[in-house]
């Protein structure tokens, strides 16, 4: 199979690097942050610690609101288990 | 290599493999970047300082985004490297131990439980698909299209101004009840479509806009583990969605592959007959 290692299959957004950047970080983080197999290593990032980093990736992130959104809150219009 | 681990640094574990992992192209991004055999598991780990990770201090850098931007590309690019030649188990960004024997007696613990998730990935890969929509172009679709609310127009039009009024209320609460409908099918469609060519698939929590930082909201954010030999089967269905759907106002993000972050948990995982 002849295919780039990561092909983001969007093809405006192969029009602007910057945002393509943006988009896999975004991919990254939530994947290592929030997945992968969690052992109780010798030293423990909480929850919470993972709630503040999703925070920093906006930086005028700074309102309670926002914080309760963060927490789980769905969106409107939106369906968290379609089936 | 020395192994010795001094009192201030620490052991980051990136992943675990069967076979020996090949080093070569992640080994710059580090210092000392290595592996640990332990009872037929490769740990790739390498030292980090305690300065840096130990608790006090990792809390105050998991508060600086450009830190964890940073520290976080350097995780994945690590385990895609390994990725290249061999099946993974990606572990959770800053998984720290303090000796290499403490990572070792935790190999030991969970021994089987690896050997089986390792057995589970071999030939296959992550695929992840995200799906936005843009409420106001699907809005703009139904307007046209529901029968309901074409019939409810054509009342506004011959209505008094105080009937109208109520009427034009009755539309807006039709159209965002057909909107929810259609976006639940749209994303429960898609979602069945999809998981037709993976072997496991997962849904994540939505993110919201000022994590996205789109436009348009997230309605679905969902992962997939894909034999290898069926990805091109995948993508394809992604293209068929996407020409399915954008004109309904829905955008297609499918990103891979990736580490089997999603698809490596202990518990039993819920796996159906793709």
């Amino acid at each position: 199979m002849d295919r780039p290692i990561k092909t983001l299959q969007d093809k405006n957004s192969y029009l602007d690097l910057h945002r393509q950047e943006r988009v896999t970080l975004l991919e990254v983080l939530d994947r290592a942050l929030d997945k992968g197999v969690v052992i109780s290593g010798d030293i423990v990032i909480s929850v919470a610690d993972v709630d503040l980093i999703y925070l920093g990736l906006k930086v005028l992130l700074s309102s309670v609101e926002t914080m309760e959104r963060l927490r789980g809150a769905p969106m409107a219009g939106a369906q968290e288990e379609p089936t | 290599m020395d192994t010795k681990v001094t009192e201030k640094e620490l052991i980051y574990l990136y992943c675990v493999t069967k076979k020996t992992p090949k080093l070569k192209e992640a080994e710059d991004l580090v210092d000392s970047l290595y592996f640990i055999y332990h009872r037929g598991l490769f740990a790739v780990v390498s030292k980090v300082k305690f300065a840096e990770f130990g608790e006090e201090n990792l809390k105050r850098n998991l508060a600086n985004l450009e830190w964890i931007k940073h520290k976080a590309s350097i995780h994945e690019k690590i385990i895609e490297g390994v990725m290249k030649n061999t099946c993974v188990i990606p572990f959770k960004f800053a998984t720290l131990f303090n000796t290499e024997d403490n990572l070792k007696t935790m190999l030991g613990q969970h021994l089987e439980e690896f050997k089986d998730i390792l057995k589970k990935l071999e030939d296959k890969e992550e695929w992840g698909v995200k799906i936005y929509s843009d409420l106001e172009k699907l809005k703009e679709v139904i307007i046209q299209e529901d029968e309901e609310i074409l019939n409810i127009d054509k009342e506004i039009n011959s209505s008094s101004t105080g009937k109208a009024y109520l009427l034009k209320k009755k539309k807006e609460e039709l159209l965002n009840i057909a909107t929810n409908k259609k976006l639940n099918e749209y994303g429960e469609v898609s979602f069945d479509r999809l998981k037709e060519k993976s072997t496991e698939d997962r849904i994540n929590k939505l993110l919201p806009k000022e994590v996205t930082e789109r436009n348009d909201e997230m309605i679905l954010n969902s992962a997939f583990l894909i034999d290898k030999d069926k990805v091109e089967d995948f993508l394809k269905i992604v293209e068929g969605l996407r020409t399915k759907y954008t004109d309904k106002g829905l955008f297609f993000d499918c990103t891979g592959p990736w580490p089997p972050y999603n698809f490596c948990g202990f518990l039993k995982e819920k796996i159906h007959n793709g």
